[in-house]
C-alpha cells in the first residue's frame, strides 16, 4: 500500500543563536531574506530560559528559516564537533537559475561573509558559506530535471542501503553488489535489448 | 557470472554504457531503467571519452554484478570480475 503524500515542503527550519544582531544583518540584509516574523515571549520558556524571541526569515515559497534568541543564556559552543558532523548538518535553500544563484553569490562575496565554495554537484550546482552561528548554509540550484528513473534508482539504493547495514561489516563494494542483486531480480522477467551495437 | 555493472539510463550517465560498448569483449543490454554493460573479464571505461565532469563521474555507478571496482580515479573505471576471495561477494555464488 503506497502512503498518500500531503505534506507540502518545509514551514520552517529553527536554530538556537547567541548572535541575533548578525544573524539579522546577514540573512536580512545581506542575503536579502525579509524578517516576517517574531514572536518575542516572556516568561514562556522553561525556568533556565524564560524569556526568547523567536524570528522568521522568509526563504521563499512561504517557506521559513527561524532563529531562537533565549535571554539570559551564555553562549555554547561545542570545539569537540567533529568536521564530518559539521559539513554533514546544513541547510541548503533552492533558486532556479544559474543568474539567481550568481547573484546570491555576489551578494556574499560583497559581504564579510564570502562564499566558501562553488560546486557542481550531480545534479544541482551549490554555493556555501558559514552563517555568522557558524551553520553551514548552501544556496543551489538544479542542472537538470529528476526522472522518472533517478528515483527507481533512488528507492533501489534505500532497499540495498537498508540489507548492507544489517550486515557485518558494510562497505560500498557489497552495497553495489546486494543492490545488483535488487536489479537483476526485479527486471529478471523483462526482456533485455541490446544496446549501442 | 561475468562481470556487470549498471549504469543508470539518464543523460549524465548514458555516455559510461556507450563508451563501453565500444569494447568488442563487452555487451550492453537495456534492462529496465538501467544499462547492464557485462564482459567476461574487465570493464574498463576511460573518463575522457565519457565526458563526465567530476561530480557525475564519481557518482556513475548504479550497482555491479560478479566484479568489484579495482580503479576509481579521474582517468579510469576499471571493474575486474570478482573472485571467491572478494570479501564483499561472500554470499555470491561465484563459478
Amino acid at each position: 500500500m503506497t502512503l498518500s503524500h500531503k505534506v507540502r515542503g518545509v514551514d520552517h527550519a529553527a536554530f538556537p543563536t547567541y548572535d541575533p544582531k548578525a544573524t539579522i544583518h546577514f540573512y536580512r540584509d545581506v542575503l536579502g531574506f525579509p524578517v516576517v516574523h517574531a514572536t518575542c515571549a516572556l516568561g514562556w520558556g522553561p525556568e533556565q530560559h524564560p524569556d526568547f524571541i523567536h524570528f522568521f526569515f522568509d526563504i521563499g515559497q512561504g517557506d521559513r528559516l527561524a532563529f531562537f534568541y533565549y535571554f539570559g543564556v551564555e553562549a555554547y559552543h561545542d570545539d569537540n564537533e567533529p568536521e564530518i558532523l559539521r559539513r554533514a548538518r546544513h541547510l541548503a535553500i533552492h533558486v532556479d537559475t544559474e543568474e539567481d544563484l550568481a547573484e546570491y553569490r555576489r551578494r556574499l562575496d560583497g559581504s564579510d561573509w564570502k562564499c566558501e565554495l562553488q560546486v557542481r554537484h550531480e545534479t544541482v550546482e551549490s554555493i556555501y558559506v558559514t552563517d555568522p552561528n557558524g551553520y553551514l548554509i548552501e544556496i543551489t540550484r538544479p542542472l537538470r530535471a529528476i526522472t522518472a528513473e533517478d528515483d527507481i534508482d533512488a528507492n533501489l539504493s534505500a532497499d540495498a542501503l537498508i540489507a548492507v547495514v544489517e550486515e557485518d561489516k558494510p562497505s560500498l563494494g557489497r552495497f553495489f553488489q546486494l543492490k545488483a542483486d535488487l536489479i537483476a531480480e526485479r527486471y529478471a522477467d523483462e526482456p533485455a535489448e541490446e544496446s549501442f551495437v | 557470472m561475468r562481470t556487470t555493472l549498471f549504469v543508470l539510463d539518464v543523460d549524465d550517465f548514458r555516455p559510461l554504457a556507450e563508451v563501453a560498448a565500444k569494447d568488442p569483449d563487452v555487451t550492453v543490454y537495456k534492462r529496465g531503467p538501467y544499462y547492464e554493460v557485462s564482459a567476461e573479464q574487465a570493464i574498463v571505461i576511460d573518463r575522457n571519452a565519457t565526458g563526465c565532469r567530476n561530480a557525475v563521474w564519481y557518482s556513475s555507478v548504479a550497482a555491479i554484478r560478479g566484479g568489484r571496482v579495482a580503479v576509481w580515479d579521474k582517468y579510469v573505471l576499471r571493474i575486474e570480475p570478482a573472485t571467491v576471495a572478494d570479501p564483499d561477494l561472500r554470499t555470491l555464488d561465484v563459478q
